[in-house]
This record gives structure tokens, C-alpha cells and sequence, in this order.
């Protein structure tokens, strides 16, 4: 046990190390970034950028600015923003984190919910008209970009049918935080949350239709009607249970990132300061002690997120915990 | 000198006229909070250091130098009043020397009196911090040399002697500077306390000694601005007090999100310009709404003087032959938004005289391209079939522009391909003469209204460094005779600023025949309201007063 734990650390580090690295390099490879140019501003005379080259630290050899920088995310936690200086990163990622688990949680619950719905139907009605119809909207779900329903959404409830009963409810753009606003907090994030879990709606109904209707085949299903449980009872005990293996693998793997910042575009689209958005602006502007710090968070996540579906995977399928 | 005074003396005269209406205005419209949007916040809000638009507007409100530019609505804010100096200061030593009386009892927002020390401080501070125009624009100052050299140890010795008995302030230059006031009225010379950290600030805001102070700041989430208790008005034209008792500016949203805020009257005025697919509403159903005005700008696209085919002038004249200005207009978003323009100087500024002599009719204005005539310069250079990239911003404008210059290149005779690159890289990538961009597009907006601001920055040799990202003469243009001239109007500019103007128009001229770009158009600025803000007014230089407009 101990050795896995130890194992799944080493591969974190790993993975870790070799990401901020090849962030550090794409960054100072790219023609036209030279920091220091950004800093001191358009039309800097050259001793003015000599001396935020300096300031800077820019004039050093690149493994002590790796170095430093490393330092400044995991030690002393102090690193500061290139373009808001002063800014400390660590503190500004972890404000942004709750923003962020808000909107991915609610989204996931919904989707949880939805796609067990949509498959378990889908399954049961196989070949039906109630099957085609669901696996139809599946498909325009999964085939939907996020960016472009988030503002089409935002045109319908915001600006198109604001006034009417029907979304006049709508909160103007942005979070509101949960220990302050429960209510506001509610209603800021459900469109958001509809946003963001449609996709996966349509994707996870898909997949459990396919692996419930795989299960449907095996043996024990057989063994089972032969005992004479009722169909749903086959449905639900027995073969949605083992179907819920492929559920949860994907489950992990997209929530990690989506905690992680893959999140961005609906954070964008719905003015939500999350870790996406923090990642984007800083992109959009070369800040790189941010981009460095978003992208370490979210390498983070992806690994803990995988060694937590391990754990979830034993517990679900007894072969794997012989093997 | 003597021009400057009148001015002074008939804009003191105008205020009088003026000050009881607005008197009366603040009483009725005075409270309430108004609220901003923009999409992301703008980096430092360290005065001496923010080097964009978008906080240099509202720092009006904020802070103050010796000088300021009049908040006042047009072109009347080009004009130069004084601040925190009591009068517009005495010019000796032929124009090296300006004596500056500080006025007594204003006060900083945390309850500080300002006086002279603080004054030389906030001089010497710009060096310490490395004030991005630390060695362009106040490099005149004595002293200078040193502290750019060792910013750490600033002093300004022989630059900057203050007289506490006294109470005034003496500056002395290395030579005489005809925009030295301009220089001394943009937020990069404002006075901030002497204790200020001699470092770049961050997002700790510096207390100020405008009608409001920035009292939160997040990068990430938004900015409030409040009243300043201590502030007592003293100028109306260079710190007049504020309509709304707080002001909001919230970051995050898109451009989509900020029209349906305004519309929806959840937000008072968006920063960012609104998307295209929503001109057509605003300029409908919100017509009441928008302010649409040409700014001093260009877009434009620098050639490179110093390698093929662009090092010959009659490829560069060719190029400018072809352009079809209407349709770059129309690429931007139309004529309301843009308008053709042949020139380096914009409409409006000084030393600007129409000028043409890129299209069918040479003359003043621009009326249509000359194919022919670019064919045949192309022929006549040698160039033709030469490869050309055309850097552009990876931005819907940009890449269509890119996407037009292409096909008019190869109608002209040479292999053209566009590579549009990140707006946020592409700026800093065309100036670095080591990438070998032979023709960009990028724009300009002032700093000030002085034609050097584009003539010599722009084309200057002095702007010109090899191998480095902030080498803003992106064209790499260097002519001895047009830099003698430029020098020439730049000194004459202290004695005699009119003359010193016609001379400016001559040196457009000059310039614009070198062609060492291709002048596209100047842009216009669409300012979109809600429905509750009122007395909207713009000041050429920063744009709209916001704490001018009230919301109640």
C-alpha cells in the first residue's frame, strides 16, 4: 500500500517537474515575449529596460530563474505577477478555487444525474423511438461547444428574454460568493452549471447506454431472469452496476481537469473569476509566474483525480482488487 | 509663452462663466454608484508606471501633477492648465529653467498636506521605479543620465531643487523642451506622497490627491473608487469635483456579456469596443446611448526600411498606391467607425494639414487606388516576384486586413503570404529586427497632443535599437535630412510653437512621401452608456470624464 501511494507521488513529481519545465521553456523560447520589454512598457528607452531586466532577475542564467521561480511557488509561496506586480500568484490562485468547485460540483451532480437518467432510459428502451430520440439529443449535447451555448444562453437569458417571466430571474453576470449570498450564489451558477454539464450529459448517457447494453449479454444477467427478479431489478442491481465501472473512469478523468481550470470557457463566457479565467487572462497578457502556477494546479489535479479513480475502481469491480 | 498665458487667462474666464451651473448639477446629480466593465484589468496601478489607456483615464480623477491637461470636453482638452503648481510656471535660462510655485493646502487622500518634498520625490521616484518613459520623455531633466544609469540612487542633483522656505519647485532641463508640460501632465509624473515605496507598487494603490481614491483593487475581480475626504476642489479645470460617490469597475466580463449589462442597465459603461454583431442594436434600438468619436490614432503598417523588397522607396510607394482605403474601413467596421487616411499625423492634431498623395487625385483626401500606377512601381523598383509576410494580430480586424494586404500584394506583383500571430506577442514581435518582418499592422494611440509624439517616436532614429522588443520604430526608418528637420521643429517649438507646427506639416509630408508605411485609417471610439448616466463628455486626450457623467 505504502509502495503505491509512494509510487503514485514519484509520478506526480515527475509529471510535475517535466510540465513546468517545458511551460518555462515554450515561454522564453517564443520570439517577441522578452519580458522584460512587456514590463517596462511601449517605447522604453534601453536603460530603462536594462534596469527591469535587472529588477527582475531576466539577466541571470535560465536554470536559476527555474529554479527561483520553483522556489517562489512551493517554499516561501511569495512568487508575484510580471504584469500586476506585487500580486502575490499562490494566494490569488487559491481565492480563485472556490469559484471554480462551485461550478464544476454543481455542474457534476447534474450531470450525474442526468446522464444516469438518459442511459438507464436509453438502455431499457432499446431500439425504441424513446431510445433514438435520447441518444439524438445526446449527440447535439456532445456536439454543442461550450463557448458558443454559453453565449447564446447569455443572449437568451440575459439580453433576448430577460424581461420576460421566464428569465427574469437571471442574475446579472458574475459569482457571488456562497458564504455570503447562498441565494445569489444559487442563482448566478445555474445557468452556468446547465452550460457546462450538457456536454458531458450527452457524452456519459451515450457510454452507459453502450456498457449497460454490453452487460445486458454477459452470463449473470442470464442467471439472473433465471432466478425470476423483474427487469428493472436486472437493470438496476445488476447490470447498471458494472456498467458504472467506464462511468466512473471517465468521471475522474474529466472532473480532474475540469477542477484543474479546463473549465475556462464557461468561466469566460459567464464572467465567473475562476482558476480558467485567471489562466486565460494570464495567457492573454504573458503573465507567466500565473500561467506557471494554473498549469502546476492543474497537472496537480489530473494526477490526484487518477489515483483516486484507482481506489473508486477496486471498490466497484472485486476482479480488480485479486489481480 | 506669451499664447500659454492667454490661454490660461481665457480658460480662467470661461470657468467662471461655467462654475455655477455645475455648482448646481452637483447638488441635483451629486451620489449614487456608478459601475464599469471591462474585460480584464489593466496590469499596476502604479501611476508612474501603468502605461495604458484604460487606467490613465480614470487615474483623471485620482491624481495630479504639476501640470494637467484640462477636463474639459473636445479638443479644449488638449489644453495645459496648472495643478498643483499654483500658475503655469516661469520659463528662464532660455527655456531651461521652470520655476513652479506648489499651491498650499491640498491634501493626499490618507490626510498627508502635499508640499515641496513630496514634489522632488515623486521626480526622483520615476527613475527609481523605471518608469517606462523614464528615458524618453523625462531624460531632459539634469541628472537624468545618472539615474537612469543607477536608478537605485536617484537624486536628480541640479534637476529638481526644491524650496521648502519658498515653497516652490525648480526644474532644470539639459536643453529646451517644447513638450515638457505635456510630459508633466501625464499620470507618469504625477505627485505621490514622498514616502512612497520606491518600487513598483502593484496592487497596493497610492494614495492620490484627486476627488477619489482607489479604495480595493483586484486584478482578478474589479476596482472601487471613493470619494477622498480630504479633497477640497481648487481648480475646476484641473481637479474638478466628481458626480457619483462611488465608482465600480469590475473586471471579467466579454465584450457580449458588457453590451447586455449596459443594455440591461446592470452596468453604466463598458471599456472594451462592442463586438460587431451587436453595432447594428446599439446603433438602433440604444442610439441615444452611444458616443462615436475619432480618436488621434492610426492604424497603420510599418514597412522595413532595411530589408528587401520594402528597402526600396518605390516598392513602399507601390504599397501605398494599392491600398484601397475603403475597404480597409469597411474591414473595421465602416465609415462610421474609421475613416481613410494617407498621413502619419491624424485629423485634428497639431501640425496636421490633409495630405494625400497615395490615390487617384493626389491632393488632400484620399478618393481611390491608383493599381496601375503600383503595377508600375513595382516594375520600375526591380521587386516584383519577391516573396513579402505580412505580420498581422491574430484578431478578427487585424487578420482580415492581413488578408486583404495579401491579395493586393500579389495584384501587385509580389509572392505575398499573412501570418497572423497572438495579439499579445505580435506587438513586441514586430519591433525585434532579429524576426526580419518585412510588413506589419499595428496602431498607435498619443501619449500627448504634440506631432512629435508620432513623427519622431515613430520615425525617429533615436527609436530605432537592433535586436531588441521595444524598438518602437518599427520600420527601422532613419533619414538624416528628416531628423535634422524634426530636431529642428522640436527646438523651434519652445520659442515659437506655431511655427514650430508648420514645420511639422512639412516633416508629415516628408515623411509620408518616404513612405516608410502604409497609413490605413484612424479609428473612432463607440462609448455605450446605460440609460441613467448623463453629461457624458470627452476629452480628447483622456477620453471620457467619468467622474463628469453622473448616474442620478
Amino acid at each position: 500500500m505504502i509502495y503505491a501511494v509512494l509510487q503514485r507521488l514519484g509520478q506526480m513529481v515527475f509529471v510535475m517537474v517535466g510540465i513546468s519545465l517545458l511551460v518555462f521553456l515554450i515561454f522564453f523560447g517564443t520570439p517577441g515575449v522578452d519580458p522584460a520589454a512587456r514590463i517596462a512598457g511601449r517605447n522604453a528607452s534601453p536603460e530603462v529596460l536594462e534596469a527591469v531586466r535587472i529588477s527582475f532577475g531576466f539577466d541571470q542564467p535560465f536554470y536559476i530563474q527555474y529554479l527561483t521561480m520553483m522556489k517562489k511557488i512551493f517554499i516561501t509561496g511569495d512568487l508575484t505577477s510580471f504584469v500586476n506586480r506585487g500580486w502575490e500568484v499562490v494566494p490569488a490562485v487559491l481565492d480563485t478555487i472556490p469559484v471554480t468547485l462551485s461550478l464544476v460540483l454543481g455542474a457534476a451532480v447534474l450531470w450525474i444525474i442526468f446522464s444516469l437518467i438518459i442511459g438507464v432510459l436509453a438502455a431499457a428502451y432499446r431500439d425504441t423511438w424513446i431510445d433514438k430520440i435520447l441518444m439524438i439529443l445526446g449527440l447535439i449535447g456532445i456536439s454543442m461547444p461550450v463557448y458558443w451555448l454559453g453565449e447564446v444562453m447569455n443572449l437568451v437569458t440575459q439580453s433576448r428574454y430577460h424581461d420576460t417571466w421566464l428569465f427574469s430571474w437571471v442574475p446579472p453576470l458574475g459569482y457571488k460568493p456562497l458564504s455570503e449570498d447562498p441565494k445569489g450564489w444559487f442563482l448566478t451558477l445555474v445557468i452556468p452549471w446547465f452550460t457546462l454539464s450538457i456536454l458531458y450529459i450527452g457524452l456519459y448517457g451515450r457510454v452507459l447506454r453502450a456498457s449497460i447494453t454490453e452487460a445486458l449479454q454477459e452470463d449473470y444477467i442470464r442467471t439472473a431472469r433465471a432466478k425470476g427478479l423483474s427487469e428493472t431489478r436486472i437493470l438496476l442491481r445488476h447490470a447498471l452496476r458494472t456498467s458504472l465501472i467506464s462511468f466512473v473512469t471517465l468521471f475522474g478523468l474529466d472532473f480532474g481537469a475540469l477542477v484543474g481550470g479546463s473549465a475556462l470557457l464557461t468561466e469566460v463566457v459567464f464572467g465567473l473569476q475562476g482558476v480558467g479565467k485567471l489562466t486565460f487572462d494570464a495567457l492573454q497578457n504573458l503573465d507567466l509566474p500565473i500561467i506557471m502556477t494554473t498549469v502546476l494546479y492543474a497537472s496537480f489535479f489530473v494526477v490526484v483525480a487518477n489515483a483516486i479513480v484507482d481506489v473508486v475502481y477496486i471498490l466497484l469491480d472485486p476482479r480488480v482488487r485479486t489481480a | 509663452m506669451k499664447k500659454l498665458l492667454m490661454a490660461t487667462v481665457a480658460a480662467g474666464l470661461l470657468t467662471l462663466g461655467l462654475t455655477p451651473v455645475h455648482a448646481e448639477y452637483l447638488e441635483e446629480h451629486r451620489g449614487g454608484t456608478m459601475r464599469l466593465v471591462a474585460r480584464s484589468a489593466a496590469g499596476t496601478v502604479d501611476p508612474h508606471i501603468n502605461y495604458t489607456l484604460q487606467y490613465w483615464q480614470i487615474y483623471q480623477g485620482m491624481y495630479d501633477g504639476l501640470i494637467a491637461f484640462k477636463k474639459a470636453a473636445g479638443a479644449e482638452g488638449f489644453e495645459k492648465v496648472p495643478d498643483i503648481a499654483e500658475a503655469m510656471p516661469e520659463v528662464t535660462n532660455d527655456g531651461k529653467t521652470y520655476t513652479f510655485r506648489i499651491r498650499k493646502g491640498i491634501m493626499f487622500s490618507n490626510g498627508q498636506e502635499l508640499g515641496v518634498k513630496d514634489v522632488v520625490a515623486s521626480f526622483q521616484r520615476i527613475f527609481k521605479v523605471s518608469s517606462p518613459t523614464a528615458g524618453g520623455f523625462y531624460s531632459v531633466i539634469v541628472g537624468a543620465d545618472a539615474c537612469l544609469a543607477e536608478p537605485a540612487t536617484c537624486t536628480l542633483e541640479g534637476g529638481v531643487i526644491g524650496d521648502e522656505a519658498a515653497g516652490t519647485v525648480t526644474i532644470n532641463l539639459t536643453r529646451p523642451d517644447a513638450e515638457f508640460f505635456d510630459k508633466l501632465a501625464l499620470p507618469h509624473a504625477a505627485i505621490l506622497p514622498a514616502d512612497t515605496p520606491a518600487s513598483d507598487v502593484g496592487t497596493a494603490p497610492i494614495p492620490g490627491t484627486g476627488a477619489y481614491y482607489i479604495s480595493a483593487y483586484d486584478p482578478n475581480t474589479g476596482m472601487t473608487m471613493s470619494r477622498n475626504p480630504h479633497f477640497k476642489v481648487w481648480s475646476e479645470d484641473a481637479q474638478p469635483d466628481g458626480y457619483p460617490d462611488v465608482i465600480q469597475y469590475d473586471f471579467g466580463l466579454t465584450d457580449e456579456a458588457q453590451v447586455t449589462a449596459v443594455q440591461n442597465g446592470e452596468a453604466d459603461w463598458m471599456f472594451d469596443q462592442p463586438p460587431t454583431d451587436r453595432l447594428g442594436e446599439i446603433g438602433t434600438t440604444y442610439k441615444d446611448e452611444v458616443y462615436i468619436t475619432p480618436l488621434t490614432a492610426w492604424w497603420y503598417a510599418p514597412m522595413n526600411t532595411n530589408i528587401p523588397p520594402f528597402d526600396n522607396v518605390l516598392a513602399r510607394q507601390a504599397v501605398n498606391f494599392a491600398l484601397d482605403r475603403n475597404t480597409l474601413v469597411n474591414l473595421f467596421g465602416g465609415p462610421v467607425l474609421a475613416s481613410p487616411v494617407c498621413q502619419v499625423l491624424p485629423p485634428g492634431f497639431p501640425g496636421h494639414e490633409p495630405y494625400c498623395p497615395y490615390t487617384v487625385d493626389p491632393g488632400t483626401a484620399w478618393s481611390a487606388p491608383d493599381l496601375e500606377k503600383a503595377r508600375a512601381l513595382v516594375q520600375e523598383s526591380g521587386t516584383a516576384g519577391q516573396t513579402v509576410t505580412i505580420i498581422a494580430e491574430d484578431t478578427t480586424v487585424s487578420k482580415a486586413i492581413g488578408t486583404y494586404m495579401q491579395s493586393v500584394l500579389t495584384d501587385i506583383g509580389y509572392v505575398a503570404e499573412v501570418k497572423p500571430i497572438s495579439p499579445n506577442i505580435q506587438f513586441t514581435y514586430i519591433q525585434n529586427t532579429n524576426n526580419n518582418v518585412q510588413i506589419s499592422i499595428t496602431q498607435w494611440y498619443q501619449d500627448y497632443p504634440a506631432a512629435s509624439d508620432f513623427l519622431n517616436i515613430l520615425f525617429g532614429c533615436s527609436s530605432f535599437t537592433p535586436g531588441s522588443d521595444s524598438s518602437i520604430n518599427i520600420a527601422g526608418f532613419c533619414d538624416p535630412e528628416i531628423q535634422a528637420k524634426m530636431d529642428e521643429a522640436m527646438l523651434l517649438g519652445v520659442s515659437d510653437p506655431a511655427a514650430a507646427n508648420a514645420m511639422w506639416v512639412e516633416i508629415d509630408r516628408m515623411v509620408t512621401d518616404k513612405a516608410p508605411m502604409a497609413a490605413l485609417f484612424t479609428p473612432k471610439r463607440i462609448d455605450f452608456v446605460s440609460k441613467r448616466v448623463g453629461n457624458f463628455q470627452f476629452n480628447s486626450q483622456f477620453y471620457w470624464m467619468v467622474s463628469q457623467s453622473w448616474v442620478q
